[in-house]
């Protein structure tokens, strides 16, 4: 199979508006931006409740994270550039909450994500790389995504993805054989799994006993169709959550995403949580 | 007990001190969360460290498929004499018993010391950090990516597109030097210029002989051909250009050198491009060539993106600014862009390069698409498709030669005379006759104005015309007439003076024809026989330019 080549186009607009600007630079001042930010306009970014995540402000909010590898982008998402004081520009890249289900949690108002900077992730169902590249911006160079995509097709846009990004590994293996990558991971702090498998409950517990570490914590996204299309979503959300607490996945918060088609929820939990010692 | 443990910088034993331990999973957990503790339960035997990448990728794939690769078992047999051996895996710990008879355990309970394990793996692995595990964890998981996905070095595409752009590039190059040679050498020895037609040949001419006093001297036979070099060699002698000296010659000759070796370095470009071609994209190749194959591909951007794209795309890839204007205009769309100058296309007339390019785009984007999805590695497919296409190419000729010459079955196709039509594109102009039966039985007819009737009427014949003229009896001559079509029938005609002009061929009807007018045919083209059998009277030329036509009676 050939190598696709990705075409990094599209990016220049943005840097044309932001040397364009014009007018003094304020500080915060930046351009071009999407998800209902229009162009040229004052834009505002400030850092999200969540580690890593931040908020553009402008007519219309969006969330962003900042680009770990400054002048690539995924597909076609837009950038926002901000001035620092020093006249440094800094490069944020829109998170569209459509596209990944992660930033739908985040927007709906999620208590916690758990993914800092710094940490280790092994993400299930890493698909083209695009939220995946997300978590990696937030993560950080010190931190490490470990991206496991089944499908050869989308796996070949994951590799192109993550020869920029070095804090990405991935990994072309069906995520229901933990065994088969276990030289390649090493412990994890998070497992975010968006695989949409009727025994997704299982993959994710194999590879919580292989790889998430005691006290770790897990995040998956539960489409109730795909499990099960004649119950309704409700029982659907709570069998899978009753198989995920007998394998010790304790979930901590159950979180129905509306503006997803379908039926969506997101389960946040931990793994192995320490027992409260009775004293 | 031995615990193998997988890295991805090599295979680690560990030995565990404890055995005792293991009977109490829930505890083990808790043992390894500082590496103090850890490093009482485990400690580390050997480890067996890859040399390089492509080591670690030939052990995991092996490791994959279950089978421990060469490297593994000696190192297993070096250090696990005796014990049993926990392993991760319950297959390669069955083929591990099978080959090197060590006894393999795989339970939750390996399961758990496995996790202790991977948590304190940097702290249990002394001398080897985080950061030196980092880009062998990269490497190799890059390399064992691209394994999974097939992919291989040679399919790229980008070589193409950059070779084929470095084509363009020197030959535009090329050609600016060698206009530069000419002139610059002009100045010394004009007459050259006109002597020598190929760049290649004059730099080489110049480089040989330097200053022109030299061209006698010289044998210039492997260079040129005789007579040539026989002119060089008298312009020589009797030239005007000026006197150089030395300097100017060594800088002319450097140039010279330069031209010679980028013409040289483009041959050899063309043939690393050929290769290439024949390794990313065997059908395409087959079916267009290498040169059109690369175009198409470095136009698309990449062999995927042109897979993509309809047959009815790649028909006119390249003609992109001749097709928005026709739409935009609404008039015809371009027929062929860059496959026009497939072989295929250029070996057809004219009139079938529309349709042979057609049959081409469609086949090559089969080619395209099964040469950028598919697995196969050859060139049968495009070689059976080019095989078809030629049989249409074949087919659609002997068509058109078919209809002309008319078949055994029906009459041949009349043709509408049409004077733009370019004459002598094979075949017959003007079909054979067909009989009129209009005009056959003439018992009881007047002498008419109609096409039947001519009498003397003055004819004016208007080159366009061809009329079926049928005569008739007539009474008066001079009649004129003129006629379209040249289908004639003379009959008796009286005394008629017609003069009729004929442009084209005529034949006429065999049956008694007493031509009493006479005519003069005067014929544009010269394919015309006439078989008058009358008498002539005399006729009375007319020019041709003669527009008008009176009828009279």
């Amino acid at each position: 199979m050939t190598h696709p080549q990705r075409r990094r186009g599209g990016g220049g607009r943005g840097r044309g508006l932001a040397t364009g600007g014009g007018g003094s630079a304020v500080r915060g001042r930046g351009s071009e931006s999407g998800g209902g930010i229009k162009g040229g306009g004052k834009v505002l970014v400030a850092p999200h409740r969540h580690a890593g995540v931040f908020i553009a402000k402008s007519k219309g909010d969006a969330l962003v994270t900042k680009n770990l590898v400054p002048g690539e982008i995924i597909y076609d998402e837009k950038r926002i550039f901000v001035q620092n004081e020093d006249r440094s520009t800094v490069e944020y890249r829109v998170w569209n909450p459509h596209r990944s289900k992660l930033a739908a949690a985040i927007n709906i108002g999620v208590d916690n994500i758990w993914i800092k900077p710094g940490l280790k992730v092994l993400y299930l169902g890493a698909s083209s790389g695009y939220s995946v590249s997300h978590v990696s911006d937030i993560v950080g160079h010190e931190g490490c995504v470990y991206a496991v995509e089944h499908s050869h097709i989308c796996g070949s846009d994951l590799v192109n993805m993550t020869e920029k990004r070095t804090n990405v590994i991935p990994i072309i293996e069906d995520a229901r054989h933990p065994a088969k990558y276990r030289m390649l991971v090493g412990m994890v702090d998070i497992i975010l799994c968006d695989i949409n498998q009727p025994d997704q409950a299982t993959i994710i517990a194999t590879n919580a006993s292989y790889f998430l570490k005691p006290g770790g914590h897990f995040m998956i996204t539960i489409s109730a169709n795909s499990i099960d299309s004649k119950l309704s979503a409700e029982t659907v959300y709570q069998k899978e959550v009753e198989k995920l607490q007998m394998e010790e996945l304790k979930p901590t918060e159950i979180l129905p995403l509306d503006n997803c088609e379908g039926d969506h929820a997101c389960v946040f939990g931990g793994y192995r949580l320490p027992r409260k010692q009775n004293s | 007990m031995l615990i193998l443990v997988e890295t991805p910088a090599g295979f680690a034993v560990f030995k565990l001190k404890d055995e005792g331990k293991l009977a109490n999973i829930e505890d083990l957990a808790k043992e390894f969360e500082t590496a103090e503790s850890a490093r009482k339960i485990v400690k580390l035997k050997a480890f067996d460290k890859f040399d390089n990448t492509s080591e670690a990728l030939e052990a995991v794939v092996k490791l994959h498929e279950g089978t421990p690769s060469k490297g593994l078992r000696k190192f297993l047999k070096a250090n696990c004499e005796g014990e049993t051996l926990a392993v991760a895996d319950s297959k390669l710990g069955n083929v591990i018993k099978e080959k090197l008879k060590i006894d393999c355990v795989h339970n939750n309970a390996v399961m758990e010391l496995l996790r202790g394990v991977r948590s304190q793996f940097t702290e249990l692995l002394s001398g080897l950090g985080d950061h030196d595990m980092a880009p062998m964890r990269l490497g190799l998981s890059h390399s064992l990516a691209r394994y999974k996905l097939k992919f291989s070095s040679d399919k790229v595409d980008t070589m193409i597109i950059q070779a084929i752009g470095l084509l363009d590039d020197l030959d535009k190059e090329l050609n600016t030097y060698a206009m530069r040679v000419r002139e610059w050498y002009g100045w010394h020895f004009p007459e050259l210029a006109k002597i020598i037609s190929d760049n290649i040949l004059y730099a080489k001419s110049v480089k040989l002989m330097g200053n022109r006093i030299n061209a006698a001297k010289l044998d210039f036979s492997e260079i040129l051909a005789e007579e040539i070099e026989a002119d060089l060699k008298e312009a020589a002698v009797i030239s005007m250009g000026t006197e150089v000296s030395d300097l100017d010659l060594l800088h002319i000759r450097e140039l010279c050198d330069q031209v010679l070796s980028l013409s040289e370095y483009r041959a050899q470009l063309y043939d690393y491009l050929k290769s290439r071609m024949n390794t990313v994209a065997p059908n395409l190749t087959a079916l267009v060539g290498e040169l059109v194959g690369a175009r198409l591909i470095s136009h698309g951007g990449c062999l995927l993106n042109l897979s993509k794209q309809p047959g009815s795309t790649v028909q006119i890839l390249g003609a992109e600014k001749a097709l928005f204007r026709a739409l935009k205009t609404k008039h015809a769309t371009p027929k062929y862009g860059l496959i026009y100058h497939a072989s295929v296309v250029g070996q057809a007339a004219p009139k079938h390069k529309g349709k042979m390019s057609r049959s081409l785009a469609a086949k090559s984007a089969l080619a395209i698409r099964f040469d950028a999805l598919g697995d196969g590695q050859d060139n049968t497919m495009g070689l059976e498709h080019r095989a078809k296409l030629e049989a249409r190419l074949r087919n659609l000729e002997g068509k058109d030669l078919g209809r002309l010459s008319g078949s055994a079955k029906g009459k041949p196709k009349i043709e509408v005379y049409d004077k733009d039509k370019k004459k002598g594109s094979g075949g017959l102009i003007t079909p054979a006759k067909t009989y009129n039966t209009a005009a056959d039985s003439l018992l009881g007819q007047k002498p008419a104005k109609s096409e039947d009737g001519e009498e003397s009427s003055k004819k004016k014949d208007k080159k366009k015309k061809k009329k079926v003229e049928s005569e008739e009896e007539a009474e008066k001559e001079e009649p004129s007439k003129k006629k379209k079509k040249k289908v004639e029938e003379e009959e008796e005609a009286e005394k008629e003076e017609p003069s009729k002009k004929k442009k084209k061929k005529k034949a006429e009807a065999e049956t008694e024809v007493v031509e009493v007018a006479k005519e003069e045919k005067k014929n544009k083209k010269k394919r015309k026989h006439e078989e008058e059998e009358t008498t002539e009277t005399p006729a009375k030329k007319k020019d041709k330019k003669e527009k008008k036509k009176k009828n009279k009676d």
